[in-house]
């Protein structure tokens, strides 16, 4: 899932000085899960910004909305009617979904309420952690299932760096070295020889520009002679 | 000009130094530094904006030292240069008559007092090795041919007191597969750590190069009683000094090393 984090209260009210009707809009997918800006969260935002706006006599009117995901036209569309009553609309979900919301909006304006973080896993009640970075050429298959590309600071790919003490980062001691796991999983599994080949040069020219992908069955219908 | 890869195969052990590119563009310090290494030590290592934090490109360092005389090996990391990057200094290094290169993945920026800055790591420190060996061979990643191949002698590192160590066995005999001429170690705390590296190693067949670090002034002894160990060991073919916090002393840690 995407895993995203609450912009401070202070960034968010002085982004919606300005505006007097403002909707917040919570997504119901990932960051509904991380408990960033599902309906209560969203919810419970407006009602602190509403508090904050009467303390400060600032005549300011927040209302909520949430719909199912926001990265989806169709449930984008559920907004059709309210949303031309606002002056500005405060996305919570994920980069994605304040993109598209404001696509579909494109006369009004559209801000962000959360920092898009990562696609991750939720570790433990209340924690998530990244595992993916989208590098479109999934390496997991010999890595024993866990991604140095994400997981690894310097994403190495022929193994570990000599920064590896008792196992853990040399960016941070509290973190175990992608590396260390990678090997410990591979040798567990008696995979080991993955690791002797030398790993060619990536190719990053994918990766390095916006993704469009359409899936198969439909590429005769976007395609130019259709 | 004196050249490190002489210097391996003419003496029996050779005693190479760390030094960092100034902070600024005095060179002054370094170029008076070097002058009184000249004779005692084997080569200079220059370091890549060592900890991640920035000097001077150590390009133009290396030149100046290798003008003064020295043998110099240039360290390029691939934390602040991707695929084009890489080919371009490198190409520039054998265009000055830097042959020796000690290619390095690089301490992470997040490491240094430039925490923001973006780490490039396009290649790793295996996959430099192999860009070299391409160059070398008179063309380009894309297969472009060069006007001018470099010469070039590349280099890697080791780190024998890395934990666990069996993983830093297996990328350690990718870079001797990836044509990696001579290696130089991190820091060893003490011989032991090279002995049972070298043990589990499976045989090294090029130069290797112990690493001492003197972390400072008072380390000086304990610097000594290592590079005494490591000497009459036979394991290594010579000694990598460092003292990062006070270079200039490092004239007072040969001769506490006796030499
Ligand atoms: S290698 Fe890592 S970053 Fe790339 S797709 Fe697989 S999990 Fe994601
Ligand atoms: S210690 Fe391990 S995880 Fe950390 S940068 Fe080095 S190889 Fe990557």
């Amino acid at each position: 899932m995407i895993v995203a984090e609450r912009k401070g209260f202070e960034e968010i009210a002085a982004s919606l000085s300005g505006f007097r009707k403002v909707l917040v809009v919570g997504c119901g997918t990932c960051v509904a899960v991380c408990l960033t800006g599902g309906e209560k969260e969203a919810g419970l935002l407006a009602a602190q910004l509403d508090m904050a706006a009467q303390l400060a006599g600032r005549d300011q009117v927040f209302e909520v909305a949430c719909v199912e995901r926001q990265c989806d036209r169709e449930f984008l569309d559920e907004l059709a009617a309210r949303a031309p009553e606002f002056d500005a609309l405060l996305s919570l979900a994920c980069g994605a979904g304040i993109q598209f919301l404001a696509e579909r909006y494109d006369e009004i304006p559209v801000l962000a309420g959360v920092d898009t973080t990562f696609i991750g896993v939720n570790d433990n009640v209340g924690v998530w952690e990244e595992r993916c970075r989208s590098c479109q050429s999934c390496l997991l298959s010999t890595t024993g299932g866990i991604c140095p590309v994400a997981l690894c600071p310097k994403g190495m790919l022929n193994g570990p760096c000599g920064g590896t003490a008792d196992g853990q980062c040399e960016t941070d001691p509290e973190r175990a070295c992608a590396w260390t796991l990678i090997y410990e999983r591979l040798s567990r599994t008696g995979r080991l020889e993955n690791l002797a080949r030398l790993v060619p040069l990536r190719d990053n020219a994918r990766a390095s520009l916006p993704g469009r992908r359409t899936h198969p069955a439909y590429q005769r219908r976007y395609s130019a002679h259709a | 000009m004196p050249e490190f890869s002489q210097a391996l195969s003419q003496k029996e052990f050779v005693v190479t130094l760390e030094l960092d590119p100034p902070r600024g563009v005095d060179t002054t310090r370094l170029t008076e530094t070097a002058k009184a290494l000249q004779g005692r030590v084997d080569a200079v290592v220059i370091s890549d904006h060592r900890g991640a934090t920035p000097r001077q490109s150590p390009l133009w360092a290396a030149h100046l030292l290798r003008e003064s005389g020295l043998a110099v090996v240039l360290t390029m990391t691939c934390r602040d240069r991707n695929r084009l990057a890489l080919t371009g200094d490198i190409l520039a290094a054998g265009a000055a008559g830097l042959q020796s290169l000690l290619l390095v993945s690089g301490d992470f920026v997040t490491l240094g007092d430039h925490p923001g800055a973006k780490p490039v790591y396009d290649l790793d420190s295996v996959q430099a090795l192999q860009l070299a060996e391409v160059l070398r061979a008179g063309s380009d990643l894309a297969g472009q041919a060069l006007t001018g191949a470099p010469e070039l002698f590349a280099g890697a590192v080791a780190a024998p007191a890395a934990t666990p160590l069996e993983p830093q066995l297996i990328k350690f005999r990718k870079k001797l597969q990836a044509g990696a001429k001579f290696i130089i170690t991190k820091p060893l705390a003490e011989a032991g750590q090279l002995r049972s590296f070298l043990e589990r190693s499976g045989g090294v067949e090029i130069p290797l190069i112990a690493g001492v670090e003197a972390a400072g002034p008072e380390a000086l002894d304990d610097a000594a009683r290592l590079l005494a160990d490591l000497r009459g060991s036979g394991m290594a073919r010579g000694v990598h000094l460092s003292m990062p916090s006070a270079p200039e002393r490092l004239a007072d840690l040969l001769k506490a090393c006796g030499l």
